[in-house]
């Protein structure tokens, strides 16, 4: 087994129209698309809002790694498709995989586009305060440093007979101690270490602090926003007025 | 000519991560029941890659690899650990339980045994490495050298036939290599094979009779260790320094001291001093006479 797909969450230097978008802008991005998608619960307009990520997939060369954030979903897909076609309707399962599908597609273009340093200074400039900004943006920079000791952790119990697959939910449950254990307690430590080393470095010793990298909002930033204000309205006046769009919006599966 | 068939048999294997490194290139081993092997190389050389693929951790992407002569292609992890067992460097990636104790029941728990039979081997491997203080404690509480012990005995309960170690000897103080060297010297006589994968160069020169040395992904050398350890081309290849006793070696040799090549161990060395030093305070009390 691997755990590859936190790779499609990890930043890769490209140069592309969407990589050199400014980090706010791929913030707001994300945030809007993540409200448009919780606006809908029917298929048409979630397909719609769909589509319009496509583009930017597109322009930002990051079709392998979306491939690889929406496989790994598999999982939760079956899960959703199981509950809401026993319980709902099939209309609303395929709904709820489209919304889960533009959220998740939304977040990995902002983490596969946007530099840890990037996203502290972005927050910076948002009057976050620095101590806050620089532990937000370490997470994010740990991400694939956990992905690969979670690799080793399941490589080193896998070499004593453990065996992920297990029948039954609770053995399954079980079954996740041998792994998240050691990786909480890995992380931990680390977490200690990586404190010691910034306060053996005067760490947060004065509040006023330079930069040596500056982010700029340029023009095609304002226009990316400008874009993204306008889909917005476009999606909240589409629900408002929801009951008098074309019935081509309301479609819904038979069963 | 050997007769007889290896019990591991590497054969043309490659292997590529799925961001596109190929990490082994063309490895072709075969390696003996019984034998103690150390595979050395420097960093990113394949070194631990190498091992991952023979408990099925990693599967070839070209290659095929057999143990005692079946090939491992469709065997599970789990049947394949049995056989193998890789010991990693850092221990603390699989310690979770809450005791001592625990942490060796579960490495034997996958075994299929009987618990009179789980709690027989989990006393005698507690007591084998000096565990049995620490039973009840917690294994997260252990020292490093402590958990390294532990994690030693959570594959050695397992009795494997093949014992692999990734860096055995990092981070450990003189007394607890010196215990490692005895455990795998009594594994070794119970005719176990042994592959440490390790940078100690001075360790490998004293305790592995014959090393595999890779770079980039491959396998450059393969023979006795005192011969491929003392090779300054090849270990110049290898990102390693030549062992001390070599260095001293070519030393003695720039001021003079004409010494043969195919000295290697402390022991032979001080023979050979002795002996000089001999030769020449006689010669200098002939010519005095």
């Amino acid at each position: 087994m691997s755990l590859e797909l936190l790779n499609a969450f990890r930043f890769q230097k490209k140069n592309t129209l969407v990589h050199n978008l400014d980090p706010r802008a791929k913030l707001l991005f994300s945030l809007i698309y993540s409200i448009a998608a919780l606006l809908f619960t029917e298929i048409v307009p979630l397909l719609l809002i769909f589509l319009t990520l496509i583009p930017l997939i597109l322009l930002g060369r990051m079709t392998k790694e979306w491939i690889k954030s929406v496989r790994g979903l598999s999982f939760l897909i079956l899960l959703i498709i199981i509950f809401n076609t026993f319980f709902l309707s099939l209309s609303y399962a395929i709904a709820m995989i489209l919304r889960i599908c533009i959220m998740i597609t939304a977040f990995s273009i902002f983490f596969l586009t946007v530099h840890p340093n990037e996203l502290a200074l972005s927050l910076i400039s948002m009057k976050v305060p620095y101590p806050y900004a620089f532990s937000f943006s370490l997470a994010f920079r740990f991400v694939p440093t956990i992905a690969m000791e979670a690799q080793n952790i399941l490589d080193a119990q896998q070499s004593r007979g453990y065996e992920m697959q297990q029948k039954g939910l609770i053995n399954q449950i079980k079954n996740l101690f041998p792994l998240l254990v050691p990786l909480i307690v890995c992380s931990i430590k680390r977490a200690f270490n990586v404190a010691e080393a910034l306060e053996s470095r005067a760490f947060g010793s004065t509040n006023d602090r330079s930069f040596y990298y500056t982010i700029k909002y340029t023009f095609k930033d304002w226009l990316f926003t400008i874009y993204l204000l306008i889909f917005l309205a476009v999606v909240i006046y589409v629900r408002i007025q929801f009951n008098f769009m074309p019935e081509l919006l309301h479609f819904a599966l038979p069963v | 000519m050997d007769t007889k068939l290896p019990l591991i048999i590497i054969n043309n294997v490659d292997f590529t991560y799925p961001n596109g490194t190929l990490a082994l290139k063309k490895i072709n081993l075969n390696v003996y029941k019984g034998e103690s092997i150390g595979i050395m190389g420097m960093n990113g050389a394949g070194k631990t890659t190498l091992i991952r693929t023979l408990n099925g951790l990693i599967r070839p992407s070209n290659g095929n690899i057999y143990l005692g002569g079946k090939n491992i292609k469709t065997e599970s992890i789990g049947k394949l650990s049995q056989i193998v067992g890789i010991i990693f460097q850092n221990p603390n990636h699989q310690v979770f339980s809450n005791t001592v104790e625990e942490e060796i029941k579960f490495s034997l728990k996958s075994l299929n045994l009987n618990k009179e039979e789980i709690q027989n081997r989990t006393s005698n491997i507690l007591n084998t490495f000096n565990l049995d203080k620490y039973k009840e404690r917690s294994p997260l509480n252990l020292s490093g050298g402590e958990t390294k012990k532990l994690a030693l005995a959570s594959i050695f309960c397992r009795n494997p036939e093949i014992l692999v170690f990734d860096e055995p000897t990092l981070g450990q103080d003189a007394k607890e290599i010196n215990f490692f060297v005895d455990l795998i010297n009594k594994e070794k006589d119970r005719g176990k094979t042994i592959i440490i994968v390790t940078h100690n160069i001075e360790f490998a020169l004293e305790y592995i009779p014959r090393t595999i040395l890779m770079a980039k992904g491959m396998i450059i050398a393969d023979g006795p260790t005192k011969k491929i350890l003392t090779n300054e081309f090849l270990i110049s290849k290898s990102s390693l320094t030549l062992p001390q006793i070599r260095q001293f070696n070519l030393e003695l040799n720039k001021i003079g001291i004409q010494c043969p090549d195919d000295i290697n161990s402390k022991s032979e060395m001080t023979a050979f001093l002795m002996n000089y030093f001999k030769n020449k305070s006689t010669k200098v009390q002939g010519e005095s006479n």
